[in-house]
């Protein structure tokens, strides 16, 4: 990020150390600029702010009921980061999730569809499995490329997500349809069996969330502790001392896609076997796009995703809130979901740079046109 | 757990809920304190579409009824779980009276339905039904088959084109009656179907538009597509086109052919009133030209006076009830018999259709 030399310009000049500080501080730093921005929004369209502000960024907190609508939010968002971030802390950049997503919800309906009549406490848990699997396979598509034939896994992996939605209408309109469904793209409902149980009677938080905290606990071993981790962050740092330790390229894109794979394979899993209770056309809601803001919001460190993707949450649930209980047209809430990513970039961007004025410059050059 | 209970409760039918909305008192109404109304719909409100023509059937409750209602659109809500927990929300908000503008919506706002007697849902384009949850359609139908009329006496080419949202039954039996309405004036005539699956995607829209107009369709159907596009591109081209719900006359004012409008104001007053009466009963609402929701307005001043007298003849036999676009003989496209010779299907077999008439040449996605 430097510009021309001899510009009246400062350069950004990464800093030796980012303080822990200013690392706090920047959320609340964006948090507070985007309140102020939006607020005074809401003024000019003359609503009322306290009202949305309560709706938006205290009600969520307020009952079991709604928090529980935060973790179910965050879950699918959490475990899709957690996998992306080991393949983007390797440089590998897999943007396919939402296609990783989709292709785990079809492998784990694939049983309820096909035995809609079957019974027992397995059915579930082999369906989060087949999602992960499907997920991790469908991943594997753009590592082959990717190793194979050096084709850039960003848009093998991205246009693999295209691909997987119209498999997706393909087996909605055809063979997978439900066939007391009157023709509508949608499977039949799963059987009692085929849905995760939920942890807290009342609200539709289950299981797979759990499962979640377990897996990003083994991300935080996997990355921090293993040498299998090291090896990954290694290649990513410095490919080439990865590649004179012997650290070999092919097997860190491998590992990285699939593991993406596998992590967004089972939240599409848990998400058709969780709160959606059958295939149907929109499983998604862009959670395998939106799980790449989480993860570099989190650092692509595995407890900075934690936090991010609860933000993540809140800010989404918040949202409709606003909108439902406080009247704010969706466009409003975009905007401060918007004003809130783009605030916290800007501020951890000068958490880990900062500003060089040029040092000939005369005094009068801070004020100059940028 | 709350989806759970649906699916339960949808797999053993709807007998238990039959119990708890007869049981359910609904005169435990506030008098004084406001209704409040939410319609949820999937796409942007918009100036046209269908979910712009589901807002502009409220404003005649709003009108009627004043402060004793308080009405909230939410907009582009996305089918699913999203949708399920807002639609929970405001229910719990303490609105009672649901629109859910949409299909996707049925297994969450049929289980807002079921647990609490004293919310009424109205739900677009679905099957189920319980005490206080009505699904309800447009016989569109009966409008498409009087544009077809009008295509079949305007195209030079003899086929016809129509870009269409999901292949489900009231968008097929849309385009059955549209061609079935062309062969009556031209049995010739063939109709090409682009089935983008999206109720919102102007670029596909457009492509598909284009795409029918290169094989020579020279009138355009958009079928139940929410935005401009399609009538737009068909402008550009110089080629006829219409579409649902509300006109989309201002993005071609030269080959706009009509548009089959819909207006739910009737339905909507009428429910609300029984819902404060507390006498609403959940029931299948198939409405049409008789009941004054359908009705086929900015008729393009081409169509010659010969099939402009006859539309009206037809138009008027649709009102009274006298004709039915679908009384056989209807064969189906693979040739075999689809309606009996005289037999007019009853509402719940038009409602099912899932087959398409001889002349439409693209085959039903399997």
């Amino acid at each position: 990020m430097s510009f021309a030399s001899g510009s009246l310009l400062p350069t950004m000049v990464r800093r030796e150390r980012a303080s822990l500080a200013a690392t706090v501080l920047a959320p609340v730093l964006a948090l507070l600029v985007a309140l102020i921005l939006n607020l005074s929004l809401y003024r000019l369209m003359g609503r009322d702010p306290v009202a949305i502000v309560y709706a938006m960024l205290l009600e969520p907190f307020m009952s079991w009921a709604s928090f529980s609508e935060v973790l179910l939010k965050a879950g699918p968002l959490l475990l899709i980061a957690q996998g992306l971030a080991i393949g983007f802390r390797a440089k590998v950049f897999n943007i396919g999730a939402e296609g990783q997503f989709i292709l785990g919800a079809i492998f784990a309906s694939a049983i309820p569809v096909y035995f809609p009549q079957a019974t027992g406490q397995w059915i579930w848990p082999a369906m989060l499995l087949f999602g992960a699997i499907g997920g991790a396979l469908w991943a594997s598509i753009t590592a082959f490329w990717r190793v194979r034939l050096n084709a850039n896994e960003i848009l093998v992996s991205l246009m693999l997500s295209l691909v997987a939605a119209q498999l997706l209408n393909y087996l909605l309109l055809g063979p997978w349809k439900d066939p007391n469904g009157f023709n509508f793209p949608q499977s039949v409902m799963f059987q009692y069996d085929a849905m995760v149980p939920t942890l807290i009677a009342g609200t539709r938080l289950n299981v797979s969330f759990l499962i979640t905290l377990v897996l990003s606990l083994a991300a935080f071993v996997f990355m921090q502790k293993s040498f299998s981790g090291y090896k990954l962050q290694v290649g990513g740092l410095a490919p080439r001392a990865a590649g004179y330790a012997g650290f070999k390229q092919g097997s860190a894109i491998w590992l990285s896609l699939l593991i993406g794979g596998f992590a967004a394979g089972l939240a599409g899993a848990a998400e058709v076997a969780g709160p959606i209770g059958q295939l149907q056309r929109s499983i998604s809601s862009g959670y395998g796009y939106a799980a790449i803001i989480v993860a570099y919001l989190g650092g692509l460190h595995p407890i900075g995703i934690v936090v991010s993707a609860l933000v993540m949450a809140v800010i989404y649930i918040g949202g409709d809130n606003a909108m439902v209980s406080a009247n704010l047209p969706i466009a409003a809430v975009r905007v401060f979901q918007g004003s809130l990513l783009l605030g916290y970039l800007i501020a951890i961007a000068f958490v880990r740079y900062r500003l060089e004025w040029p040092k000939t410059a005369p005094k009068a050059a801070d004020r100059s046109p940028s | 757990m709350l989806t759970n209970l649906t699916r339960r409760t949808l797999m053993q039918g709807l007998a238990a809920t039959g119990l708890a909305g007869a049981l359910g008192s609904r005169l435990a109404l506030a008098a004084d304190e406001p209704l409040g109304i939410t319609l949820v719909i999937p796409s942007p409100v918009g100036d046209v579409g269908w979910g712009h023509a589901l807002a502009a059937g409220l404003e005649p409750i709003k009108a009627a009824y004043g402060d004793k209602v308080k009405i909230t659109v939410l907009e582009s809500i996305a089918e699913g779980p999203d949708a399920d927990r807002i639609m929970t929300k405001t229910v719990a908000d303490g609105n009672k009276f649901l629109i859910a503008g949409s299909f996707g919506y049925q297994n969450g706002a049929l289980q807002i339905a079921r647990r609490d007697p004293s919310v009424t849902v109205l739900h677009a384009s679905g099957f189920q039904v319980a005490p206080n949850f009505s699904p309800f359609a447009a016989k569109y139908f009966q409008g498409t088959y009087l544009l077809g009329m009008a295509a079949a006496a305007l195209s030079k080419t003899g086929k016809l084109g129509s870009v269409s949202a999901f292949a489900i039954p009231e968008l097929i039996t849309s385009i059955n009656a549209f061609t079935l309405g062309a062969q009556s004036v031209n049995p010739d005539i063939e109709v090409s179907v682009v089935w983008v699956n999206s109720w919102f995607d102007p670029a596909k829209e457009q492509e598909a538009a284009k795409a029918l107009i290169a094989q020579k369709c020279d009138v355009i159907f958009s079928n139940a597509q929410d935005t401009p596009s399609v009538i737009a591109a068909c402008e550009e081209a110089g080629v006829y086109s219409f579409n649902l719900n509300s006109s989309m006359k201002k993005y071609a004012e030269k080959t706009y052919l009509g548009c089959v409008a819909t207006d739910w104001s009737p339905f909507f007053k009428a429910s609300v009133d029984a819902h404060l009466a507390g006498s609403f009963k959940g029931a299948n609402a198939f409405l049409g030209v008789s009941e004054q929701v359908v009705e086929v307005v900015d008729w393009n001043p081409d169509v010659p006076a010969d099939t402009m007298t006859k539309i009206k003849e037809i138009e008027a036999k649709i009102a009274d009830g006298s004709f039915s676009p679908f009384t056989g003989p209807v064969t189906k496209a693979d040739g075999t018999e689809g309606i009996a010779a005289g037999v007019t299907p009853a509402d719940p077999e038009i409602i099912a259709m899932d087959w398409h008439v001889k002349g439409v040449a693209t085959p039903l996605p399997k």
